[in-house]
């Protein structure tokens, strides 16, 4: 067998600084599947790149034969702080030199809401930027209720929403360019009502940690009249 | 009247000063905030959701989005002008936006078309209004650039800036004034 000597980057797009993320689980499931079809895969975490790290890791992104964008929807489009990175990073470019266009780029959104077609237009951004450094976009993949698709992986009703999850990277990992690529989108079958009484219930039992009133979370502080 | 400018101090083009002298001239019985944000001014959401169960209605990171976010509501409409960066907002002004979270709450509602949003804080919100500009900007970022907001946003506009156009003509159906929360 020949050992693939493709390499994608994997760039995790969660601002949280502390906290696990779910674009880092998703990182890290993408990285072990990649590596079952032989591919290498360095997952860079946007977050923690500062100015004087940066261009080692935009140089690894500058040559490497695919990239993979996995980060949280904010606001219905990209996180402000993966939108400086990609920023800086097409400023890189623009002096360095472009990379090759047959890279190529993919793309993982996720959402707390259950609706996976939310994520539509922050694919498009992703379009829009490969576009604008010249490569190639592939498609992207959109997942609802973002927050389980970590957390309760194991769990029965997770089934359906997992495999599709592992056959889209799969596509990714077997990719040859050749034909047409469609954006896959992932909703977990889960009752809506009760996904909305556990969000709203773990709201309530968050700010109990932190000593609030329930009536506390209704709060006003801008309110001037 | 109260309007609120956001601006992004990076992007400051000759374009951006045409379409601020638009604006100053379509807001003309307006008492105008002017905000200039740029690199390193505010630091970025990070989605800790402090501002729902800790210190709720207020970022627990405590730089200039708290005098921003008090100016946005209290004010009757707040334009964000920004470059039109693949198709979306500037990290600039994104920051602005993603740090606009405090000004909602937590919980899941049902809008009338059957999607999923987190309701209103406040009895009454601004006109929000987003307006892009770049030269040279493709057909496709500009569809995107409206789309991003006006698919998923009842209570924001957005469109990019068109000088042939005119900022008046552009928003000729949008009203400046202040709405009931519609997210």
């Amino acid at each position: 067998m020949n050992v693939d000597t493709r390499n994608i980057v994997i760039i995790n797009g969660s601002p949280k600084t502390t906290q696990k993320s779910v674009s880092g689980g998703l990182a890290e499931r993408a990285a072990k599947l990649f590596e079952t079809h032989n591919i290498h895969s360095d997952i860079i975490r946007a977050r923690g790149i500062t100015q004087e790290t940066s261009g080692d890791v935009f140089s690894k992104m500058r040559s490497a034969n695919a990239l993979l964008l996995i980060f949280p929807l904010y606001y219905f489009c990209l996180p402000s702080m993966l939108m400086r990175f990609l920023e800086d990073y097409a400023e890189y470019l623009s002096l360095e030199g472009r990379p090759s266009p047959d890279q190529k780029v993919y793309a993982i959104v996720n959402c707390g809401f259950p609706e996976s077609d939310i994520n539509e237009e922050a694919i498009r951004v992703v379009k829009s930027f490969a576009r604008h450094i010249g490569v190639t976009f592939r498609f992207g993949v959109s997942i609802g209720s973002g927050g389980m698709i970590i957390e309760a992986k194991d769990a029965p009703f997770m089934k359906k929403a997992i495999a599709r999850l592992d056959a889209a990277l799969t596509l990714m990992a077997q990719d040859n360019g050749d034909t047409p690529a469609e954006n896959v989108s992932i909703s977990v079958s889960f009752p809506r009502k009760l996904y909305f009484f556990m969000g709203n219930h773990g709201w309530f039992s968050m700010a109990r940690k932190n000593n609030l009133e329930k009536k506390a979370l209704y709060a006003r502080p801008y309110q001037e009249k | 009247m109260k309007a609120v400018i956001v601006s992004d101090r990076d992007h400051n083009t000759a374009l951006f000063h045409r379409l601020y002298d638009e604006i100053l001239s379509c807001l003309k019985d307006y008492e105008i905030k002017e905000l200039l944000v740029g690199r390193g001014d505010l630091a970025y959401c990070t989605g800790c959701f402090g501002c729902w169960v800790k210190t709720p209605g207020e970022c627990v990171m405590r730089d200039e989005i708290s005098h921003i976010n008090r100016a946005i509501m209290n004010s009757d409409v707040v334009f964000y002008l920004s470059p039109v960066v693949f198709g979306q907002v500037s990290a600039n002004i994104k920051t602005v936006i993603d740090r606009g979270l405090p000004n909602m709450l937590p919980f899941f509602i049902v809008r009338p078309d059957g999607s999923t949003m987190h309701p209103p804080r406040y009895d009454q919100y601004p006109s929000q209004i987003i307006i892009g500009y770049g030269d040279d900007v493709s057909e496709e970022d500009v569809h995107l650039f409206a789309d991003i907001t006006k698919k998923h946003r009842r209570g924001a506009e957005a469109f990019v800036y068109n000088p042939v156009l005119g900022l008046s003509s552009q928003l000729k159906t949008i009203t400046l004034e202040k709405s009931e929360g519609l997210l």
